[in-house]
């Protein structure tokens, strides 16, 4: 009993500091209300109203103008304003206008349809009407199908958006294939340090090992920034090619895709080599030598006995590797150029830049989704890799 | 045979090769930094120490350091209060569900961290908290506590539980067993654990970029908006001494472990 209330803080902590803040940024995905709640009295009015009828009643217009001005009062009227032109692009100020005529009563004649589309002629627009009926209820399922460069055909069927707008799927891919691009230059390229640390002398091992892990604990932007004084125009990588010959001026390695790829390399190489000489340890030698005496050549030994046997290894690592390199931010931005970037740098975009927290959450569900399914790829891998490994110990 | 020790040969070369692309970068930075010249240029035109002075010349590196400081103490000492008991109740604990607390405590470590960052700024501008340094530590707290958390517990994994009843048996209450028995034994881990948390925290950059501004900059928050304008050789003098730091502290990491592993011999029955 006193040993499961000593868990209960952290417990406690780890919800409200961290789960509760992620479930509530997520939400922002699929949520409405500062829509929904800004236009109460005109939702109401609309009813069955549709655009194709023509143009919008005296009712609607009046609960609009109603409704703006308490927005404006509320002070939520540049929100509002803000979320339509997302939909909308083009309307920012038409609803911001709109609610400060509306708030300081030049609105106030009835009828006020002439009053309000003379001032006003972009109320009048159809489309405008299309997209605030779409956006009635407390959910919205826009900001999810935008970041699948999906979009609301007028209709009300699923299209694709207009391929100069179509952004995200393409960011997506290129998450993932850069991802995949690090994960396996991290196997290959570690197979034979990590058989090197494991086969190696216990001194020398422990050095190796050391070496290895001695990056993994220096600050990952300090890395990567070290990056970039080492591949810049005049930095020691140039200078080496010039002064040996190879290159007759520097080349441009920095901000480019061939630079991230080495910082995200030389970045996560160390977890791959961790859970490969974990499992490696664990091997014993006499396997590859029986296999080797019976006359097997080295290739053919080392493929059939001993990779499956070192297989959990490669597939733990590449978990490891694949699932942080698809959350990286910091190297991308630093050290890719701008067709380099990954999804988190989308994310970093639409909350600080544009403030669309919404389209931010779909693309951090998004995220988290092709993380969850990757980390559930590899485990099943990995379950069904386990039985011949385990089968010969 | 003969082609078993070429083999052996060119695996050796080929881990030097890799270790050095790992660690020569962190190492050619320390000539850059040393630099006498006004930009990052190698070779270097000539070598001093004016960059190091710069460091301590302008009070925002200065601010930024002890922010940091402050910032990685705070949240080690609260992970330490939070993670040393959770260790111990998971460790020694029976009760279900113990896996969905491993879970719930690990889903820091593998969230995108922008995720983190995004989340804890919306989170804590919503109760009013942002511009408070706080904010940072709390969140801080949540990315450090994993680590303290399973250093702790796999020491416990070894710890001879006797020991516990017999100081028990001997009429000392739980918190005397905790300071007299408990924690001096595992004293090297949760050291260990709380330099690794301060690690993470000292050099923490993406969090902090959303929950600081101005006067709360962390160093990495300062590091990170230099290198967006143009890297001067101050940074590179920066990273030089993060390495170093790191270096040091791993270095002790090592040495506890080394100790807490004899400790642990000695005591073993």
């Amino acid at each position: 009993m006193l040993m499961t209330l000593l868990v209960v803080p952290l417990v406690l902590f780890i919800l409200v500091i961290f789960l509760w803040p992620v479930a509530r940024f997520l939400a922002l995905s699929v949520d409405n209300s500062d829509i929904s709640s800004n236009l109460p009295q005109t939702f109401a009015a609309i009813g069955d109203w549709q655009p194709s009828q023509g143009p919008p009643p005296e009712a609607v217009l009046a609960a609009l103008v109603g409704d703006l001005a308490n927005a404006r009062h509320a002070g939520s009227d540049g929100v509002l304003a803000q979320l339509i032109n997302q939909r909308l692009v083009g309307t920012r100020f038409l609803v911001i206008k709109t609610a400060r005529d509306a708030a300081e009563g030049r609105l106030d004649e009835r009828p006020v349809k002439d009053a309000l589309l003379a001032a006003h002629p972009g109320w009048a627009e159809p489309a405008l009407w299309t997209e605030i009926i779409r956006a009635r209820g407390p959910l919205t399922d826009y900001y999810l199908l935008g970041s699948l460069d999906l979009q609301r055909s007028p209709a009300g069927g699923v299209e694709a958006v207009p391929a100069d707008r179509a952004l995200f799927l393409n960011a997506l891919g290129r998450t993932v294939w850069i991802s995949f691009i690090v994960t396996v230059l991290c196997a290959v390229l570690s197979l034979p340090l990590a058989q090197a640390i494991v086969s190696a002398p216990p001194r020398w091992s422990r050095v190796m090992f050391a070496m290895v892990l001695f990056p993994l604990w220096t600050s990952l932007l300090v890395r990567t920034v070290i990056w970039i004084i080492v591949l810049q125009k005049n930095g020691p990588v140039n200078a080496a090619l010039v002064a040996t010959g190879l290159l007759g001026e520097p080349l441009t390695l920095i901000y480019t895709r061939f630079s991230l790829y080495v910082a995200m390399v030389q970045v996560l190489l160390p977890l791959m080599v961790l859970s490969l000489v974990s499992v490696m340890r664990r091997v014993p030698t006499n396997y590859m030598k029986a296999a080797l005496s019976l006359g097997a050549p080295w290739l053919t030994a080392w493929r059939r006995v001993q990779l499956p046997l070192i297989m959990p290894g490669i597939l733990a690592g590449s978990a490891i590797v694949f699932v942080f390199a698809l959350g990286y931010y910091i190297t991308p931005m630093l050290v890719g150029g701008p067709t380099d970037q990954m999804i988190s740098s989308y994310i970093a975009f639409y909350t600080n830049t544009t403030l669309n927290w919404g389209l931010a959450a779909a693309l951090s569900v998004q995220l988290l989704l092709i993380l969850m399914v990757s980390a559930l790829l590899f485990w099943t891998a990995r379950a069904f890799m386990r039985s011949p490994a385990e089968a010969t110990q | 045979m003969k082609a078993a020790t070429m083999r052996s040969v060119a695996m050796y070369a080929y881990s030097g090769i890799l270790l050095a692309f790992i660690l020569v970068p962190l190492l050619i930075i320390v000539p850059m930094s040393l630099t006498s010249g006004n930009s990052l240029a190698f070779p270097t035109p000539g070598y001093s120490l004016r960059w190091y002075q710069e460091l301590i010349d302008d009070p925002r590196w200065f601010s930024s350091f002890v922010n940091s400081v402050v910032v990685a103490s705070v949240s080690t000492l609260l992970s330490c209060l939070l993670g040393i008991p959770a260790a111990i109740g998971l460790a020694w604990g029976r009760f279900p569900g113990k896996r969905v607390v491993y879970a719930i405590v690990a889903a820091p470590l593998v969230a995108p961290i922008v995720i983190v960052g995004v989340a804890a700024f919306s989170f804590f501008a919503s109760i009013g908290l942002t511009g408070s340094r706080w904010a940072l530590i709390l969140a801080h707290t949540a990315l450090a506590v994993p680590i303290v958390l399973t250093t702790v517990t796999a020491s416990l994994a070894g710890f001879d539980r006797t020991l516990v009843r017999a100081a028990a048996s001997l009429g000392a209450g739980s918190a005397t067993t905790f300071f007299r028995v408990i924690l001096p034994m595992i004293a090297p881990s949760v050291i260990s654990g709380a330099i690794m948390a301060f690690i993470i925290s000292f050099d923490e950059v993406v969090v902090a970029s959303f929950l600081t501004t101005g006067e709360q900059r962390t160093l990495p928050r300062m590091i990170f908006s230099g290198v967006r304008e143009s890297i001067s050789p101050a940074i590179a003098s920066v990273a030089v001494l993060l390495v170093l730091l790191s270096a040091i502290l791993l270095a002790l990491i090592g040495w506890l472990q080394g100790r807490g592993a004899r400790m642990r011999s000695r005591t073993a029955p």
